[in-house]
């Protein structure tokens, strides 16, 4: 810890030992000592993004009689001034108190985290970068493709975090991502796109050297390309119901938006309902409701490189891995410390018992909420994506969302995906274009009945949900097999 | 205009950058934001965030390079640090095939016309009273809970470039109140909002006197399930300007016109695309709107038409796309645009609405939207809040979540009607920096053949 952070660190306690002296049950201060980001774009070669930003400051939280009041400033010379803006929010929410928000009992922690990484990103010169954007950006060229879009963004976090309870913790995060994108008119003058994002399988580093292995992100140009042009001949997916195998780049979306946002506690208890929506869960569900087949387990893992892993969560508690559904059943839900007393108190009956590690914040002004981790369905053992398709006599294979549109409480959905392979009698046929399915959400998941095994599992990332007012941005990660579900509305009927 | 200390610091940066050769521009943002989030009827949250904002972009011949920080801007040397960081990365960048524009603050401006400093300090505790007043007036007559959220505060914005000694400078104010009143057995959900650029703008009698007169028809009626297939549906203000959005971005963006992924992008202006009653622009004179009087190219934006009586008037091009593609900016390298729909001849007021519509769905809520086929216009979402059945010109029973997917095209060639009355309606999101959005959007318009696909048993 250098000087200037055990400054920082003597002024925090000091004001921790006065809001204590205040009243307060509970204090916390994130310290962003540094918050890197930078952005590479290229469009059609033009190197259109070309963005470094650093953010610096401090966000800290108070606990007085049941009430929490947040403040954040980047005048780091104005720390107590900090406290005091806190204190005066948690006085004012103190006034119109409902269910008293309580830490429950905590247990000090004491740790850092680093993401693994061997050649850090901002450590890599921007010429050296750029070169290696303008090959994987060449590859993309083929006289059918029109527009081409190749990008990276990386994320370098050094947080402090500290508590009233004598934690004290640090995280050095560091995020990768890229994406290669094609685009060109169709037959009928119609855009279509094709596109990868950096994945991988879950192992491994996160440095610019993942972005560099040909395997995880350059060495799909072609294959992209090579849709792509199999698209601008495709017709419309026939609308019917059929079977849907979702591929884990289109999976991840499906349990991200139906799974994992309808499993945050503070949308079961309704705190979201102004903006993101509420959840059809409630809380006197957990450990009762079938939320799918006897084939879906899912789970908040930890998966060692992902952006959804992180060591503590901003609530310093650290990590853990624990399923959400087993075989079918809702177990548990995504939350923090804080909500725990009031979703047992109504549901009536224990049934969440500790945090679920999943209090986040994405930058030093904004407070940490109940936020997906890495929510991962646990490999089947029902083969490769090839033997899925065997057992399919009437399917369809999806991949890449589009477009997503789910409704308020996470009941129902429609996508709409890059790209639809047709199955008959166990065999591909051919490609079809604006590929989108739609249905309810326990119907669906109830409906599936194949799991790839091991060897289909992939970790996608998500640099961009969006959740909270104020509003959030936050990476995490889904590591997902292949998925069929049976007997699913698809296509659009004119 | 800009406090003195900040502005010194950024035009002796600037006046710097020009003697050095450096084409920079120079963007500062501060915002001082507070909000409250309301759950289960009490007060869950409240945040107070005081941000200052740096970005400097360096333009050296067709390279490109940008630096920005979250930080406080305290003294010369961290701006020259920033300066240079920019600058470095426009020399390690990689050349265009086209001449970027470089910004120029075409004159000087300082608008602070849209403060009000009572509204930039509105404390948690007027709030809390505000909205303990709608709780404590609403819940003892039903089985309600109340969530929601109250966020205000201030921005501002300058921008100052060494292409001159122009500035331009703007503070305003704005706030917005969502209260949704949730019934705890039935589950569904009505919704009130309040934008506002000062204090005054906000009322609990008013919140109480919006959810009272929808609370019958949700009382005493079971949900209403639509039949899919094609219907006539009323909109109401949000979902107005979801549709107006979702027409602007997927039909009237330069840059998707010219790469062929707009729904416009087979037709040129001069061509009747939608109905005569459709009249959409970008007007910053508006007096329903935040009027932003500058981009961040330093142009003095003016009123832009985009359709006017259904006919495609005007494509809009922020300066990346233009330099491209060898049109002329217009005004639209902004955060947030004024965008307006303009009011048509249909009576004033929803009962004269409902009156026209005859029997309908009522979808003043749009909820996340998706675009599954954004080169048709095809847009996707479903209803939310205060959503309802309309029969023989009445509200008759609240309606389950139904979905909508349709194309743009579709729905704005079927306007039957379009109210006379326009509304303030605020669509500010607070991600990142504070931006303030407000649309112009008639109370109603009315839409014939409107795709619905799918149906929920709940709200």
């Amino acid at each position: 810890m250098s000087s200037s952070i055990q400054d920082i660190a003597r002024t925090v306690k000091a004001e921790f030992a006065r809001m204590t002296g205040s009243g307060c049950s509970f204090a916390d201060a994130r310290l962003y000592d540094e918050d890197s980001s930078e952005y590479l774009m290229l469009y059609d070669g033009n190197l259109e993004a070309n963005t470094a930003r650093l953010e610096r400051g401090i966000g800290v939280r108070v606990l007085k009689a049941g009430a929490w009041g947040f403040a954040a400033t980047a005048n780091l010379a104005a720390i107590p001034q900090c406290f005091d803006r806190a204190l005066a929010n948690s006085v004012a929410a103190a006034k119109l108190l409902g269910f008293p928000r309580d830490m429950g009992k905590g247990k000090a922690s004491k740790g850092s985290y680093h993401s693994p990484v061997k050649d850090d990103p901002f450590e890599v010169p921007l010429a050296d970068k750029l070169d290696f954007l303008k090959r994987a950006d060449a590859a993309l060229v083929a006289p059918h493709v029109a527009h081409r879009i190749t990008q990276a963004n990386f994320q370098r976090r050094k947080v402090f975090y500290w508590n009233t309870e004598g934690t004290e913790v640090d995280r050095w995060q560091l995020n990768t991502f890229g994406m290669l994108m094609v685009m060109a008119p169709d037959k009928e003058g119609r855009n279509q796109r094709r596109s990868h994002e950096l994945c991988g399988d879950g192992c491994g580093t996160r440095g610019f050297e993942w972005l560099a292995d040909p395997k995880c992100f350059g060495a799909n140009a072609e294959s992209i390309k090579n849709e792509l042009a199999q698209l601008l001949a495709a017709e419309n997916l026939p609308p019917k119901r059929r079977d849907v195998i979702l591929l884990p780049g289109m999976g991840f979306l499906q349990v991200h938006e139906t799974i994992g946002h309808a499993l945050e506690l503070d949308r079961i208890l309704g705190y979201e309902l102004s903006f993101a929506g509420g959840s059809h869960v409630r809380p006197e569900m957990i450990g009762k409701l079938k939320y799918g087949s006897k084939k879906l387990n899912a789970r908040a893992g930890i998966v060692e490189n992902s952006p959804g892993t992180f060591g503590f969560d901003d609530e310093g508690t650290p990590q853990r891995d624990y399923l959400l559904i087993d075989k079918g059943i809702l177990v548990n839900v995504l939350s923090s410390r804080t909500d725990l007393g009031e979703a047992n108190a109504k549901a009536g009956r224990t049934v969440v018992t500790d945090s679920g590690t999943a209090a986040r914040s994405c930058a030093f002004y904004r407070p940490p909420i109940d936020r997906m981790t890495n929510i991962n369905i646990d490999p089947g053992n029902d083969g490769t994506l090839e033997d899925i398709v065997k057992a399919t006599k009437d399917g369809v294979i999806v991949d890449v969302p589009v477009s997503w549109s789910i409704g308020s409480n996470r009941e129902h959905f429609h996508f709409g995906c890059e790209i639809a392979w047709e199955v008959i009698d166990g065999k591909r046929t051919k490609i079809f274009k604006n590929a989108t399915y739609h249905g309810h959400t326990l119907e669906f998941w109830g409906a599936l009945d194949k799991v790839g095994s091991k060897e289909t599992w992939c970790l996608r990332q998500v640099p961009n949900c969006g959740k909270g007012e104020p509003n959030q941005i936050m990476e995490l990660g889904h590591g997902i097999p292949v998925m069929r579900f049976a007997n699913v509305e698809t296509g659009e009927k004119e | 205009m800009l406090e003195s200390r900040i502005r010194d610091l950024l035009c002796t940066a600037r006046d710097e950058a020009k003697k050095q050769g450096i084409n920079a521009e120079f963007s500062f943002h501060r915002e001082h934001s507070s909000l409250i989030r309301l759950g289960n009827s009490a007060i869950a949250l409240s945040t107070f965030e005081d941000l200052t904002r740096l970005d400097i972009s360096v333009f050296d011949g067709r390279k490109t390079g940008d630096y920005g920080l979250t930080a406080d801007i305290v003294s010369l040397d961290q701006l020259r640090s920033a300066l240079k960081k920019a600058h470095d990365n426009a020399q390690a960048a990689l050349p265009k095939d086209y001449e970027p524009i470089f910004g120029v603050v075409e004159k000087t401006i300082d608008d602070a016309g849209g403060y009000d400093p009572a509204l930039e300090n509105l404390s948690p505790e007027a709030k809390g009273d505000l909205c303990a007043k709608v709780v404590k007036t609403m819940k003892p007559k039903g089985n309600y809970d109340f969530s929601g959220s109250w966020s205000s505060g201030s921005t501002e914005m300058y921008l100052t470039t060494t292409a001159n000694s122009n500035e331009a400078y703007r503070k305003l104010t704005d706030g917005r109140l969502v209260l949704v009143l949730k019934e705890q057995d039935k589950k569904w959900e009505l919704s009130v909002e309040q934008p506002g650029r000062a204090a005054k703008d906000f009322s609990a009698d008013a919140a109480i006197r919006e959810f009272e007169a929808m609370l019958p028809v949700y009382e005493k009626n079971p949900g209403f399930r639509a039949q899919l297939g094609h219907q006539r549906v009323m909109f109401g203000p949000q979902s107005i300007s979801q549709l107006m959005a979702l027409a602007i971005w997927s039909g009237f963006g330069g840059r998707a016109w010219e790469e062929k992924r707009a729904f416009t992008s087979e037709n040129k202006p001069g061509d009747m695309l939608l109905s005569d009653l459709v009249t959409i622009g970008d007007d910053p004179t508006n007096a329903n709107v935040y009027r932003m009087p500058f981009d961040y190219k330093g142009i003095a934006r003016k009123a832009f038409p985009i359709v006017e009586k259904g006919v495609f008037k005007a494509l809009m091009y922020d300066s990346a796309t233009a330099a491209k593609y060898g049109k002329k900016p217009t005004g639209h390298d902004v955060g947030s645009g004024d965008f307006v729909f303009a009011p048509g001849s249909g009576k004033p007021g929803i009962a004269a609405g409902l009156a026209t519509a005859g029997d309908a769905l009522y979808i003043p809520y749009l909820h996340y939207i998706g675009l599954p086929d954004p080169a048709r216009g095809m847009f996707t979402g479903s209803s939310r809040f205060n959503a309802r059945q309309v029969k023989g010109g009445e509200f008759v029973a609240p309606m389950c979540s139904t979905r909508v997917t349709d194309t743009i095209p579709n729905v704005l060639s079927h306007v039957i009607a379009v109210s006379s009355k326009s509304e303030f309606f605020d669509v500010s999101a607070t991600y990142g920096r504070r931006t303030p959005e407000a649309v112009s959007v008639p109370e109603y318009i009315i839409c014939d053949n409107v795709r619905i696909n799918d149906v929920a048993d709940g709200f």
